[in-house]
Formats: C-alpha cells, structure tokens, sequence
C-alpha cells in the first residue's frame, strides 16, 4: 500500500519533469565544444594527481606503513571518484580498480576481488600489508592504464553531459548507504569528490541553460549549496570524519537532495539536445 | 528466441519493493528507486526483456536488429545490480542501481556486430548480444550530424590546448638556457621547442599576426637575417646554429615565449566547427608538400625531419578525429585516408640512419619528391572528406 501510494506520487513527479525538460529540449550546438573540452581537461588533470597520489599509497604499502597507507587511502580515491563517469567507461579496469566485495559471489574471498577495496579491507579488516602487496602493484599498473585510455579517448558528449546525474544517482543508490567504503569508514570523501565531479560538469554547462531555464539553475544552485553546507559540518583536518559520526537527520536531508539532484541533472542531457 | 522470459512472481515483487523501501535510508532514495520502475511502467514496450537472476542473465543470448533499442532489465536477484552493454572493454550502454525486485529500461544506439552483456556480479558470466545489420542501423550510420563532430572537435580543442601549453613551457626553457649563455643546451631546446608548434600548425598558421613574428624565414624577408622583422624560431636558431652563440637573442626569446603565450590564448578561444576540422589537415598537407618539404625550414639546424614527424603526429590526430566520423558513413575513404597517413608516416621514418634523422640537406631532391607525392595523395584523399560528411 505505501509502495503504491509512493509510486503515484513518484509517477506524477515524473510526467512533470518529462513534461519541463522537453519544454526546453533542444538541438545540439557548436556551443558544447568548449564545455566539453574544458571537462576533458579537468579530467586529465585529475588522472594525473591519481597517478601520483597512487604512486604514494602504494608506496607506503610497500614500505609496510599500515598507518600511512590508512591515512592515504581516502585522499587517494578523491581523484578516482570525481572522474567516475568517464573511468568506468572501462569495464574491466573498473572492476579490477573499484569493485566492491559486493560484487562477487564469494565477496572478500574471491580471488579476483582486488583495487581500492581489497586494500582497503587488507588494512582495516586484516591490518597487514603483506596480503595486499600485489593488490598494489597491480592497482598502480591499472591506475597508470587507466590515465594513458582516458588521454587517448574522444569523450562521448552524452556520457559527459549524462556524468552529472550519473554521479548523484550513485551516491544515492549505493553511497548513501556507506556500503562504498565498509571498512574504512571514509565515505564522506568520497561523497565529497562525487559531488565535486557532478557540479564541475554542471557548472561547465551552466552557462548554456541559465537564460533558457532560470528557476532549474536555481533550484540545482541551492540544492548544490545545501548539500555542500551539510557535507562541511563534517570536514577536519582538510579531509572528513568517519561515515558513522553523520547524524541521521542530516543523512536524511542528505538523501533528499542527492535524490533531487540526480533527478533534475538527468534533465541535462535532453535540455542541450544529447537525449 | 525471441520470448519474454516470465516476469517475476508479482507478491515477491512487492514484498521486495516493500523491504527495500525500508531498507533504503531516507524517503528520497526510495522515490528516486521508485521513479525508475514508473518511468518504465509509463513508457511503451521494450524490444527486449532480460532478466538477471544471482547468478545470469536469462536470456543470455539476445539477438537484435541494429538501431535504436530498447531493453526491459529485471533484478530478479537480491542485491543491487547493473546490467552494462560491453564493447570490447568499453560499456557502450549501462543501467546502474537497479535495486532487487525492481525493473529499468535502457534505450541503446546499436550498430551491428557482437556486443557482451555484463550480468549482476561481476562474477557471472558474461551474456552475448549480437546485433544483425538492419535499414535503420544503415541510415543512422550514413546520417552526418553535427553531433557526431561535438566529440572530435572537443577532442581537438583540447589537443590544441595541451600542445600550445606544450609550445610555451619549451620556450621558456629555450629562453632560460639563453639567459645562462649555454648554446649547447640552447640548441637541444631549440630543437625540441619546434615541435609542439609544429604540431598544431595547421590552425597556428592562421593567426598571421602572430605567425609573422613567431615563424618568418629570412629567405622570404627583403633584408633576410639582417632584416629588423627578422624575428622569432628562425631568428634563435640562426644565432644558435650558424653563428654559435646564445648573444642578442634574450630579447628575442623573450618576444618569442610573448607571442606564444598569445597563441595559447587565441587557440583556446578559437571557433572550431566542423567545416574547419576537415579543412584543416588537408590544407596542411598540401602545405607540407609543396612548401616545406620541397625548401625546408631549418635553414641552420637542418632538421627539419624531425619537425616533419611532429606534423605528422599533428595531421594523424586530425586525420584520426576525422576518420572516426566517416568511417560509417564512407569505410573506403577512411582506408583510404589510412592507408595515405601510413604511407607518408613509412616513408618520413625509412630516412632514419641509425636511429636518427640526419640533417635535411643530405636529403636528395628525389627523396624530397617522394615524401612531397605521399603528402599529395594524403591532401588529395582528404579532399574528398567534404563531399562525404560536409555539413553545408
């Protein structure tokens, strides 16, 4: 019964989104081209502090400095998480870098669970250094194959433009619920450079919808400001407490806003002719 | 088999949606999980159902006609799951999240050819898709939009970006090794200072302006090296190279790392639409074969071969853009052009002795030709990209 009460209203919600987003749906223009390059160095940008950041954590976990590598992990990631919608273009270093154990029928015990998580499980849950070595290696393989495919890859427009809400609609999906980073507790990181990834790719293609469309760049404005405001409350020593510190109320209000930016960002794609 | 597999049991779906929407944290994850299912519940059928148990999609094997399809995905397991349409190792299509119970649609441009179907776990083995050749996926691949250009002319907006970054940086160290009075680091850096230029010359030429103090040869000025306008690479490289010294040029490299910077800038802004990407790496061909090649540059460094090679690199990034774009709409002129860039690209690497290019004027007048009639066919092949995917 709530269900069904729940998804009528979810299914007017809807009709009316449809209904705004194709009111402004539009051709594609010559006008991308920039946005559309400025991401793209935004993103190279990021894939080289990845491998350099990559190149330290790995390094600490070579040299067997657990409380090193635990104190890079998370910084490390940011990189990662902000340019998702473009890294996971490649399934297969996807899954050797990001995979959660979730993903296996074995979970942890699976062999060919390995990237950032195995890590991360080999120096929260195991607390050593000495299983995790070859996860390392290979992670820092995968991390420099990773930047040399994004350098040689021509960004499909709709995947950058569909970037914004994809990020959202993670983190509300399977983020929000602090299933990323279990061991670590470090999920506010990666919150923060999810939402630091979608609001780049809004803000690079802000400027070709506000005239068209002022009350949704507004509504995207605040909810970006609003979600960023409660995000900081948690921030310390230039990074974030742990993901068990966030108080249920402001999970919540967390909740609603990703939920409402994924909603109005999936709009992107159709108001600048991408759909 | 093109049978719908059976939907799942109705009470399970909605005893999972139920558990599901306590499970979720917030009223809004579970509206937003929500709106999926009524997104599809509202839109028409889908071409396609695929169901994802725990441990495969069933059917795994679906075959299609190519164009624009839809596929109706089912979790039919219990934990959150993506299905993704894999192109060797890139998804070409994804729906992520999908929690159990629930269902989503996912609408895909397909051209033909044999597609992998990433199911649930990553674990699971792997489903094929294969798409057959259709009317509809023939018209969509012959059909010249601009969206097809919106990726390879931002592609080229930030090669241009990098290389004239590239350009700057060099000169800077070309300028610092002036400043320390060491010619022989000075010439290195000269040398390596052409490069980047010459890779994105093809469009830096246009700014005559800047191109007039940046790049003028003494042979075309009245004056020649005596002349005041005598400015720029070549002027350097005539202090460094014929007259072996790093005196008088600081103000010079000076003017140089100005004018790049300038450069950087204007490149950044240029208007790039899809007339001049296909301009462009035809008309620089011709340029290399009836100009440089036959006269050469470096009238004091000779080494011009090098430099040739990093106008290739800069016409292959071009050519390879362009390439993407008319490969379904023409795959014989894209051969053609391929074949064209390779040739040119074999025969500029045959003159290497000993892993190196010697100095351009050991290079005879027939091997000059020879490099000149590859650059031809190469200007004459891309000459024919406007006919095929012109967008006026």
């Amino acid at each position: 019964m709530v269900a069904n009460t729940l998804k009528s209203t979810a299914l007017a919600l809807i009709l009316m989104a449809g209904l705004t987003a194709q009111s402004f749906a539009a051709d594609p223009s010559l006008d991308l081209v920039a946005p559309l390059a400025d991401y793209k160095i935004y993103v190279a940008e990021n894939t080289e502090q990845l491998v350099k950041d990559t190149e330290a954590f790995v390094a600490a976990i070579k040299a067997n400095d657990v409380a090193k590598a635990k104190a890079l992990f998370a910084p490390t990631r940011t990189s990662y998480e902000k340019i998702e919608p473009i890294a996971e273009l490649f399934a297969d270093l996807d899954s050797s870098i990001d995979a959660r154990a979730d993903d296996f029928e074995q979970k942890e015990a699976d062999p060919t669970f390995t990237g950032f998580h195995r890590i991360e499980y080999g120096l929260w849950v195991e607390g050593k250094t000495g299983e995790i070595q070859g996860y390392a290696d290979q992670l820092l393989k995968d991390i420099k194959t990773l930047n040399e495919r994004i350098n040689g890859l021509t960004f499909p427009p709709e995947v950058v433009v569909g970037g914004a809400a994809a990020l959202m609609e993670e983190v509300a999906a399977t983020k929000i619920s602090g299933e990323e980073d279990r061991y670590s507790r470090t999920d506010l990181w990666d919150f923060d450079a999810n939402f630091a990834g979608s609001q780049k790719i809004y803000t690079l293609f802000r400027p070709l919808i506000a005239d068209k469309n002022p009350d949704f760049v507004k509504k995207v404005d605040a909810n970006f400001a609003e979600a960023g405001a409660i995000l900081k409350k948690y921030q310390k020593d230039g990074g974030y407490v742990s993901y068990v510190e966030l108080s249920d109320a402001d999970r919540k209000v967390l909740a609603t806003k990703v939920n409402t930016l994924a909603e109005d960002l999936s709009t992107l794609r159709g108001q600048l002719g991408l759909n | 088999m093109s049978e719908t597999p059976v939907a799942p049991n109705r009470h399970l779906y909605w005893a999972v949606a139920a558990a599901a929407c306590l499970a979720v944290a917030g009223g809004g994850a579970f509206w937003y999980a929500a709106s999926k299912t009524a997104a599809t519940t509202r839109g028409q059928a889908a071409d396609r159902t695929v169901t994802i148990t725990a441990t495969a999609c069933q059917p795994n094997q679906i075959t299609v006609p190519g164009g624009r399809r839809s596929f109706e995905i089912v979790n039919a397991s219990d934990r959150p799951i993506e299905w993704e349409i894999l192109d060797g190792v890139l998804v070409l299509a994804e729906r992520e999240n999908i929690a159990p119970g629930f269902r989503a649609t996912l609408s895909v441009q397909l051209a033909p050819g044999t597609y992998q179907m990433a199911c649930g776990l990553l674990s699971n083995p792997r489903g094929t898709l294969v798409v057959t050749p259709s009317d509809e996926a023939a018209a969509a691949a012959s059909e010249v939009t601009l969206r097809k250009f919106l990726g390879p002319l931002s592609e080229y907006r930030v090669y241009l970006a990098m290389q004239g970054n590239a350009a700057l940086s060099a000169a800077q160290t070309l300028q610092a090794a002036i400043a320390a009075g060491d010619v022989t680091a000075a010439q290195a850096a000269w040398q390596a200072a052409r490069l980047p230029y010459r890779r994105i010359e093809a469009l830096a030429y246009r700014f005559s302006d800047l191109e007039n103090r940046i790049d003028p040869r003494a042979a075309y000025l009245t004056g020649r090296e005596q002349d005041p306008a005598f400015t720029g690479y070549h002027r350097i490289e005539y202090g460094l190279f014929a007259q072996g010294t790093t005196e008088g040029l600081a103000p010079v490299a000076a003017q140089l790392v100005t004018d790049l910077e300038a450069l950087k800038t204007r490149l950044r802004q240029a208007p790039l639409d899809p007339q001049l990407l296909i301009a462009l790496p035809g008309d620089m061909a011709t340029q290399l074969a009836q100009s440089h090649v036959p006269t050469g540059d470096d009238a004091y460094a000779k080494t011009d071969l090098a430099e040739f090679e990093a106008s290739l690199e800069g016409l292959d990034k071009l050519t390879g853009l362009l390439r993407g774009v008319v490969a379904s709409v023409n795959p014989d002129l894209e051969a053609q052009i391929g074949a064209a860039m390779e040739r040119s690209r074999a025969d500029l690497t045959a003159l290497k002795q000993g892993g190196a290019y010697p100095p351009y004027d050991t290079i005879s007048a027939e091997q000059r030709q020879a490099l000149s009639g590859d650059l031809t066919a190469l200007a004459a092949a891309l000459s024919k990209l406007q006919d095929v995917i012109g967008l006026n």
